[in-house]
């Protein structure tokens, strides 16, 4: 019985976290074409959550692969999981909140890590998976994306630069739309899957499922699309704004750049199997792709935040995910403890949403 | 940092791999467009022949671009 519960919990908690992942990413596949009006924000966010309920149904081979070869399988139970997913869950709304682009899947790798760490020590933690997997990818995607998009956005103004700009700007924005469609396909089928991942890990550990072949049962797929696609329509315009006009003003052919150039590193990498953030992918296309134009059109201030928000995902989800997991153990090893944190918080997010409703005001504020 | 436990063939297919394909589709883009733009200014201006060379470069444009894109989806499905 006190299993069962911890496993609901870890299934609704998993889903939070992947509604969460939607709405904290939407601004990677559409922040660019709202900016240069090429989809009013409406269409681009439904579009978005469309292609990501659609890619989440299209494979399954990166939910097998969810946290393997960063924590040791024997220190992964639903406590830790539980724990983890709430790493991730707080780490994305607070980068939310300040409307800073970062990896969700960033976070929930801390999350987990930290997590594990408390549970099990230094031991249950594969330092050499965290390089390999966060740390160097972390590094290479933003810089990759940057230079790409620097030189696609010169070659471009070099090739179309004489053309009348009426024309040239309607088809940078036709383009988009079919850069920001790949963009929320591939976000769809690569991070929905990390839920799908987290909630049969949790399945097997709880001895639904067996654990001989990794079978994802269809309600877990069907659940985890619909999580990420209503987290998408809702739309995280803080970071959308943030993403589309803070960094920099750009024209349709810049934004046409940076979503062409990062989906181009982002299928380059999945066809090498490489793990690239999608986020920091476009962020780096998105300050590229205005550098080349003009340095300072690039707010480096509001891009040196960016950065130290990416520096701090992982220590941060894994110094939420490890308390957790350590304040969850003090009620022992049952179900108290998942359920004491999940009310606890869910008591926080009551009040918080209390207060606003009093003072008038809305969670999601329109573009 | 353990060099050990970087792939560095890998990162360094990866580097090469997404700036060819990036600039690739800057290029192929750009090229439709200015195809598709001139053709239609030199068939207005009654200059068939190099509105022809125009359209032609940007149906090719177009069919790489096209060839691209079934490419990318063709690497999302087959992840």
């Amino acid at each position: 019985m006190s299993s069962d519960v911890v496993l609901v919990i870890v299934v609704a908690t998993a889903l939070v976290f992947d509604f969460t992942n939607g709405f904290h990413d939407t601004a990677n596949a559409i922040a660019t074409s709202v900016s240069t009006r090429a989809m009013s924000p409406r269409f681009a966010v439904a579009l978005s959550a469309v292609l990501n309920f659609a890619g989440a149904f299209i494979s399954l081979k990166v939910a097998a692969t969810v946290g393997s070869g960063i924590v040791e399988a024997t220190a992964v139970t639903t406590t830790v999981v539980f724990a983890g997913l709430i790493g991730a869950i707080a780490w994305n709304l607070a980068t939310w909140y300040f409307g800073l682009p970062s990896s969700s899947s960033h976070a929930l790798i801390g999350g987990l890590v930290g997590a594990a760490f408390v549970a099990k020590g230094a031991d249950a933690v594969q330092g050499d998976g965290v390089i390999e997997k966060v740390i160097v990818p972390g590094l290479v995607a933003p810089f990759l994306a940057f230079t790409v998009a620097a030189v696609s956005i010169l070659v471009a103004y070099r090739i179309v630069g004489r053309v009348r700009p009426g024309p040239v700007n309607r088809a940078y924005r036709l383009g988009q739309l079919v850069s920001g469609s790949l963009f929320s396909l591939a976000h769809g089928t690569n991070d929905a899957q990390k839920t799908m991942g987290i909630i049969t890990l949790a399945l097997i550990a709880h001895g639904n499922l067996s654990a001989s072949h990794f079978d994802v049962p269809t309600w877990v797929i069907v659940s985890s699309a619909a999580a990420i696609a209503l987290g998408t329509y809702t739309g995280g315009w803080r970071i959308i704004r943030t993403m589309g006009t803070r960094i920099i003003k750009m024209d349709p052919a810049q934004g046409f750049s940076a979503q062409g150039s990062g989906a181009a590193v982002v299928l380059a990498a999945s066809h090498l199997g490489y793990p690239l953030s999608t986020t920091h992918v476009i962020s780096g296309g998105v300050m590229g792709a205005g550098a080349a134009k003009r340095l300072s059109a690039v707010r480096w201030g509001l891009a040196g935040n960016i950065a130290l928000a990416w520096v701090l995902t992982l220590p941060a989800a894994a110094l939420v995910g490890g308390l957790v997991y350590a304040f969850s153990s003090i009620f022992g090893s049952g179900a108290l403890g998942p359920v004491v944190v999940s009310l606890s918080i869910l008591g926080v997010v009551l009040a918080f949403l209390g207060r606003r409703v009093a003072r008038g005001q809305v969670l999601t504020a329109d573009v | 940092m353990p060099a050990a436990a970087i792939d560095w063939g890998k990162l360094g297919e990866l580097v090469w791999a997404s700036a060819v394909a990036g600039i690739a589709v800057a290029i192929v883009f750009a090229a439709l467009i200015l195809g598709a733009t001139r053709a239609s200014d030199h068939r207005r201006a009654g200059q068939s022949t190099i509105a022809t060379a125009y359209l032609t470069l940007a149906v090719l444009a177009g069919l790489a671009f096209a060839g691209g894109v079934v490419f990318g989806i063709s690497v999302i499905v087959s992840k």
